[in-house]
């Protein structure tokens, strides 16, 4: 025993430049077990008890280079600086062949480190541990004048400082995570609004915990923190975690089809107003939904599904809006698809939103996720059902293209003349063929469509101007084609004026002036 | 329907010619008749021959042009009459510029909220799989550039969609070698969208315990000051684009305006002369000084400036998303022709995808499509921001300013064409070309992604 402390005595002796402090004997403490790794508190027992003077613990930079005075806290750093200036250097290697633990205790006497049971284990501990508590605080942060005695414990404030902080809606500030959630599950504020768009990360924890109705109940379930998965099972409602089904809202909405206990559900998501009153009522009615629509929406979340989660949360809940007055629930039964449709076509919120614009998310938006599963899938199918049956309409790219093609050729050109809509080079008298048409009823219209075909002729070759070659410009573009053929007839105000319309003399005139101006 | 002195103020010969009108119900009866594809072919005939009228000045007759597709066309009928609406309004607007007093009385009590554009834009993310499929390329390109970097910054040019950084950390902290420091840069407009944002990216990271900044920057990118992005040596820096850089094709005011008062003069007697004689000289000379030599080159775009900054900041990688269609002719019929396939094309997307009274679908369409129709229809010079490019154009551009191609992994082609089978889209269609992907509707090409590096 004796001999330890001596040995121990020595290596603080040689390890230290000079002064010592009372440095107390080793007292080593029994144990039967021997652990690789200590915990805090209960150090090794045969390990080597050190105890450094207090000047030793606050030096930084202990090694010194006698050429340019640098300073170093290791002697093996000291030792490959010197290489550089070419002077001998030589790296110790470990003094004794074994490894022997060492701790460290505290030379301040009041201090509970001071005893050797409660050493501790790390040199740099030691150090900090002896800065903070018995050293003067030298650092300050300048946002919020907290002082810090240890130079890395200061950076690591600054970094933090002001960038987190969380805000409860009652307006009160925190600047930790676990603080603020406790606080948010018994705030008040909560009670009366419903939930306030924050994303939320609904899909992970619905990942993860599939049936956890606990989870629902105790964590605080304002929107932005860990949300809960779609309890499988009924809650007992309480005002606060009515909160929490925002986002079971979205993924029962979308198993609508499944569900029929849905009308409070759907409801939820089609008006904000009827959420704040119903909501015990519209726990159970989640929760007995989500039970039936739980396996569905857990579709398993691939690596892609991060778009998913990520919409999920950004756009749930976020379509509860806190509402003035609650309302109650008046809708009758309807079914989801109904629902989904109304959803579909909601406008967007309402003005008395104080949140920021962002969040201001259509709630048909959260229709279009499905938690759990890629928002690509869910988006496009989603929608898609709900979007009523393709009308027999041909697309606009198809029409474009049609009109091309009749463009190329003179036949569809004519056709929309004998619409007698605008003409290019009318003036005023072909116009009123078009106007006129009308005004004639049908017998004009006739008149044109199968009487004067002959008028129009083929005269679209000619190139309006060199309207052609401006549109076209070498593309082989069909509308440019179709813009060339309406480069057509001068002659139609002459047909014109022979449907007896009061045909004006300053047709020529017009036409010609248009052929000026371009 | 009829307007029986609708904008007389134009053309006083028609209600001259036909004062019997203001006494029938209509003088169209039989448009009603007319089927849907016929009508729409009506329409497409009309606009372009409106068009052709505005493009040359002749206004009475593009009004009657759009008189008569206002019997016809609606925001709310099928795709060729919703598309029609717009474009007719972006040609009238295109009109009532040359009285410069009229419009900007018109504009000047328009409300537009700011909350309602970025609405907006997230109806455009969620109901079109384009920009989803552009932000799962960028995640993926990104990750396989930053395979075994410590520190990563991602500069995000357009950050409104904080969606898309989320994944990226998720997918970050899944890495073999664990996550990195990511620090991500947003600009923006709007304080508010960043504020969002950095909430949004600051609690996912915490929860996946992966150090991480956001740094935002409240800026239009027109005014970027690279200086402010603050890239630090060491870090690997990743830049995305989505849609930013066609803004700055438009000419530089300044300089064009230096340009035009040499021969300001002569242009401002034409003014007082004819509005006709006026449209043509506003027309010409912005037509000229879009498409002479020195603005169409480097001194009097920001574009040039701008990516030769971004090349100084030496990133590993940058990704480039933008519309794939020309629409920066200097010529209003080409550049109608174009814009009409390239909407037609979304507006039929979203046919597909929300039913025909959806309010959304309107919003979309008249303040996303309807607004970028109008720059590109009605707007000149400055002004016109929406100057969409083809893919070709884009490469010489990035090539010019030192960038080098960087041909998309097989993987993050997988990818994309993974989400877009779960979004189940029909007439989406995803190719690669060039080493770059190329989105579709049906065989339209609507958006490019393509990743870029620094060329020594």
């Amino acid at each position: 025993m004796t001999a330890e402390v001596d040995n121990s005595l020595a290596l603080v002796e040689s390890a230290v430049s000079g002064e010592g402090s009372g440095a107390s004997p080793a007292a080593n403490v029994e144990k039967p077990v021997k652990r690789k790794r200590n915990l805090a508190g209960m150090p090794d027992p045969d390990a080597e008890v050190i105890a450094l003077s207090p000047k030793t613990l606050m030096a930084t930079n202990r090694f010194v280079c006698e050429i340019c005075n640098k300073g170093f806290q290791r002697d093996q750093n000291l030792q490959l600086h010197r290489r550089g200036h070419n002077l001998p250097w030589k790296l110790k290697q470990r003094t004794s062949k074994e490894i022997r633990k060492r701790v460290y205790v505290c030379p301040e006497p009041s201090c509970v480190h001071h005893d050797p049971s409660r050493a501790l284990g790390d040199l740099t501990g030691i150090k900090k541990h002896f800065c903070r508590k018995h050293g003067e605080k030298k650092w300050k942060c300048d946002q919020c004048s907290k002082k810090y005695a240890v130079q890395s414990d200061w950076k690591a404030h600054l970094k933090i400082c002001g960038t987190r902080e969380y805000k409860c809606d009652c307006g009160t500030l925190f600047s930790r995570r676990d603080s603020f959630i406790t606080h948010r599950a018994f705030c008040d504020a909560l009670a009366v609004e419903s939930a306030k768009g924050q994303p939320e990360d609904e899909p992970p924890q619905k990942k993860d915990e599939e049936p956890k109705p606990q989870s629902v109940e105790s964590t605080p379930q304002s929107t932005s923190t860990a949300s809960p998965p779609p309890p499988p099972v009924p809650l007992a409602p309480t005002p606060l975690t009515v909160v929490a089904p925002v986002t079971p809202v979205a993924s029962s909405v979308l198993c609508i089809k499944n569900t029929p206990e849905l009308p409070e559900v759907s409801e939820l998501n089609n008006d904000p107003r009827p959420v704040l009153d119903n909501q015990p009522q519209l726990v159970g009615g989640l929760t007995v939904s989500c039970s039936g629509s739980c396996s569905s929406t857990h579709t398993g979340s691939t690596s892609s599904s991060v778009f998913a989660s990520l919409f999920a949360s950004s756009t749930a809940s976020k379509s509860l809006q806190s509402q003035p007055p609650p309302q109650p629930q008046l809708q009758p039964q309807t079914t989801g698809y109904q629902d989904l449709m109304q959803t579909l076509v909601q406008p967007t919120q309402t003005p008395d939103l104080t949140l920021p614009p962002v969040a201001q998310e259509p709630i048909s938006l959260c229709l279009s996720t499905s938690p759990g599963s890629s928002i690509f899938r869910t988006a496009g199918q989603d929608i898609r059902q709900y979007a009523p049956p393709p009308q027999p309409t041909m697309s606009a790219t198809a029409l474009l293209q049609k009109a091309a093609q009749m463009g190329a050729s003179a036949s569809g050109a004519s056709l929309l003349r004998g619409y007698g809509l605008e003409r290019d080079d009318t003036d005023g008298a072909s116009i009123a063929l078009g106007l006129g048409v009308g005004y004639d009823g049908r017998t004009g219209f006739e008149q044109l469509i199968m009487g004067t075909p002959s008028v129009y002729g083929p005269k679209h070759t000619l190139d309006f101007l060199g309207l052609g070659m401006a549109a076209g410009g070498g593309t082989t573009n069909g509308l440019s084609a179709l813009m060339t053929s309406i480069g057509g007839s001068l002659d139609v105000p002459k047909a014109v004026s022979s449907f007896g319309l009061g045909g004006r003399g300053s047709s020529g005139e017009f036409t010609g002036k248009d052929m000026g101006t371009q | 329907m009829f307007q029986d002195d609708g904008s007389s103020s134009v053309t006083s010969t028609p209600v001259q010619m036909f004062p019997s009108m203001s006494m029938s119900p209509s003088p169209y009866p039989w448009l009603k008749e007319l089927k849907s594809e016929e009508r729409g072919l009506c329409l497409i005939h009309l606009l372009l021959t409106c068009a052709k009228h505005v493009a040359s000045g002749n206004f009475e007759h593009a009004n009657i042009a759009l008189d008569q597709i206002s019997h016809l066309a609606s925001p709310e009928g099928d795709t060729m009459q919703r598309i029609a609406s717009y474009f007719a309004e972006a040609l009238a607007n295109r009109i009532l510029k040359t009285w410069p007093g009229i419009y900007k009385a018109l504009h000047s009590t328009r409300i537009s909220l700011a909350s309602e554009n970025i609405l907006v834009r997230k109806m455009f993310f969620e109901y079109f799989p384009y920009l989803k499929i552009a932000f799962v390329i960028t995640n993926q390109v990104i990750i396989e550039a930053m395979e075994g970097e410590k520190i990563v910054h991602v500069i995000d040019l357009n950050a409104a969609e904080p969606t898309q950084w989320r994944a990226l950390l998720r997918d970050l902290s899944a890495r073999p070698e664990g996550p990195p420091h990511l620090r991500i840069t947003g600009v923006h407009q709007q304080k508010e969208v960043l504020d969002q944002m950095a909430r949004i990216l600051i609690e996912e990271a915490e929860k996946l315990d992966i150090p991480f900044q956001f740094n935002p920057i409240v800026s239009a990118i027109e005014n970027l000051d690279v200086e402010k992005l603050n890239v630090k040596t060491g870090e690997a820096l990743a830049i995305s684009s989505v849609l930013q850089f066609h803004s700055l094709l438009a000419p530089d005011d300044e300089v064009v305006k230096s340009k035009k008062n040499s021969n300001g003069v002569h242009l401002q007697r034409v003014l007082q002369v004819n509005p006709k004689d006026l449209a043509n000289g506003y027309s010409l000379s912005q037509d000229t000084a879009s498409s002479s030599p020195l603005s169409s080159a480097i001194t009097s775009t920001k574009i040039e400036g701008f990516l030769t900054a971004l090349r100084g900041l030496s990133p590993k990688v940058m990704v480039v998303v933008e519309q794939d269609s020309d629409h920066n002719k200097s010529g209003l019929m080409e550049r109608l022709s174009e814009s009409l396939y390239f909407y037609a094309a979304l507006f039929d997307c979203l046919e597909s995808t929300l039913p025909r009274t959806s309010m959304e679908r309107l919003k979309v369409e008249k303040m996303l499509f309807g607004e970028e129709i109008k720059n590109v229809i009605a707007c000149e010079g400055g002004e016109r921001k929406e100057r969409h490019e083809k893919l070709d154009k884009w490469f010489q551009r990035l090539d010019l300013a030192g960038f080098g191609c960087v041909p998309l992994s097989y993987y993050a082609l997988l990818q994309a064409r993974r989400l877009l089978q779960g979004y189940s889209c029909d007439g989406c269609r995803i190719k690669e070309e060039n080493g770059c992907v190329v989105m579709c509707w049906q065989d339209r090409p609507l958006f490019s992604v393509s990743a870029w590096k620094c060329r020594r």
